[in-house]
């Protein structure tokens, strides 16, 4: 037991931040984090490749998950906030949602270990991303001051309240969306691999202990592992859904 | 699905057991930094190296040498950045860089070949499915018109048929009837003649057996009498006796 007493625990910081292994030193400074959204770039294009390279009538393997991932994005998320005018985000949308899945994913992929977004750059760098998309489209849609007033003054509100209404909507426009974006898939991300962490750390140190009840947490381990990858994809949606809807309401102001 | 469900298992396991390494994948820990910082310790205008230099540096700022406290500070502010954890919540540059530049790429990538490729496919196949369910339709449209028209020309046939083999069997009984009136006429010509000559034949019979009989009983009786029955009236008279006689003696 004095083994498991002797259990410690490594600090946060050290379980998120990764030492430079490629261009030490320069801009171009290469770590695990970075590695792992380059890889969530080759997995995406990967298989969109060989997805588009094989025109079999029933679908299977790479060209079946690329299909349902469409379809998917299209169904449950483009359709149910946009409606059909949206099918032109499509590209875009099912880019986000594969990103960020692939980036996710790798929190419990052997030997990487590692969910990119939980680190805050690259959730970070997609909400301004969408955050920039939904401005422009709203900007198209209705005009820069149309867009502005619809945004501003919502349709409906007595007039006086727009003193109260207007600076809480430019605040949730300009900052809350894009930061309530990003704080949410990192702080879902960072919960998990602590999670993980935690039950690992405490398995192998019992396991080390001999202390048979180790099989307890290693068996929350086994729990928490696939809650990680259902949490990945649920991210992933809750992203992209979110995107289509700031989508949606720079296109329909009335909704 | 039993085979799915196995599998997702497996990798769930797979993975975990990986995971379990991840306490390995932690870097340094406070503790080792510090130790690091001492081991290293190296201080201008003061002797030795490691733990040598530090404690060096002690009995000289116990003896308020010259610089000893400043010096002091800096080697103490460098251990307190041992416990100094970059802020988590700050991004890094470089994870930018190659974070956004991957996206960037990717979404380049995607809006320019992958996502419209894929994206054809399914429609073309959508079309393609949906080519030939049009096409069934119209071949089931067409047998159905096909088999309406044979089902209407077969109700042709049979009122046709039925038609024919009315006619034919009103003709069979026009036929009959005229036959068989024609062979009751025939039948009841032929009784009739057949009466006709029965009756002539019997009369014929009848005349020849009263002419035979009256002379047999003329003879019998001439033989009898040993006389000639002159008298016409008796003779008439003896032979209808006779032949009364005998018709009762025959029937007796």
């Amino acid at each position: 037991m004095s083994q498991v007493l002797a259990l410690e625990f490594p600090p946060v910081t050290h379980l998120f931040q990764w030492p430079d292994f490629l261009f030490t030193d320069t801009p171009l400074a290469l770590n695990k984090t970075g590695l792992i959204h380059v890889l969530a770039l080759l997995l995406t294009a990967g298989l969109f490749w060989v997805a588009g390279r094989r025109a079999a009538l029933v679908p299977t393997g790479a060209q079946s998950v690329a299909e349902a991932g469409i379809e998917f994005v299209e169904n449950n998320i483009v359709m149910q906030t946009i409606g059909p005018e949206g099918r032109r985000f499509l590209p875009f949308l099912t880019t986000l949602f594969f990103f960020i899945f692939f980036s996710n994913i790798f929190g419990v992929i052997p030997i990487f270990q590692f969910p990119a977004n939980s680190r805050m750059a690259m959730p970070l760098v997609l909400a301004l991303v969408v955050w920039g998309v939904y401005h422009v489209v709203g900007i198209r849609a209705q005009g820069f001051f149309g867009y502005i007033k619809a945004s501003l003054f919502p349709p409906g509100v007595p007039k006086f309240l727009y003193i109260l209404v207007t600076p809480i909507e430019l605040i949730q426009i300009i900052l809350i969306r894009p930061l309530s974006l990003a704080v949410r898939l990192w702080a879902n991300m960072v919960a998990g691999h602590l999670l993980l962490v935690a039950f690992a750390v405490l398995s192998a140190a019992l396991w080390g202990a001999g202390f048979i009840p180790s099989a307890l947490p290693f068996f929350a381990l086994i729990l928490i592992t696939a809650f990680e990858i259902f949490v990945s994809a649920l991210q992933a949606f809750v992203f992209t859904i979110l995107t289509a809807v700031y989508i949606s309401g720079s296109l329909h102001p009335e909704h | 699905m039993i085979r799915r469900l196995l599998a997702a298992a497996s990798l769930v396991l797979a993975a975990v057991v990986f995971n379990a390494s991840v306490a390995g994948a932690v870097g340094e820990t406070v503790g080792s930094c510090i130790f690091e910082e001492l081991e290293e310790a190296s201080f201008a205008g003061i002797d030795g190296e490691g733990l040598d230099a530090v404690k060096n540096l002690k009995t000289a700022y116990k003896n308020e040498a010259e610089g000893a406290e400043d010096i002091k500070k800096d080697f103490e502010s460098d251990l307190e950045g041992c416990l100094d954890a970059p802020n988590p919540i700050l991004p890094e540059t470089t994870e930018i860089i190659w974070g956004g530049g991957a996206f960037v790429i990717l979404l380049v990538l995607m809006r320019w070949k992958l996502f419209p490729v894929v994206r054809n496919l399914m429609e073309q196949r959508t079309q393609r499915i949906q080519d030939s369910i049009d096409e069934a339709d119209k071949t089931m449209t067409e047998a159905a018109e096909v088999k309406a028209s044979y089902e209407a020309e077969l109700a042709d046939a049979k009122t046709e048929a039925a038609r024919i083999l009315d006619t034919a069997r009103e003709q069979a009984g026009v036929v009959r009837a005229d036959l068989q009136a024609k062979a009751e006429a025939d039948i009841a010509e032929m009784r009739e003649r057949a009466a006709l000559d029965v009756e002539a034949s019997k009369r014929q019979a009848i005349a020849d057996l009263q002419s035979e009989v009256a002379e047999i009983a003329l003879g019998a009786a001439e033989a009898v009498l040993g006389r000639t029955l002159e008298n016409p009236e008796v003779q008439h008279q003896l032979i209808d006796d006779y032949i009364a006689r005998v018709g009762a003696n025959q029937q007796d």
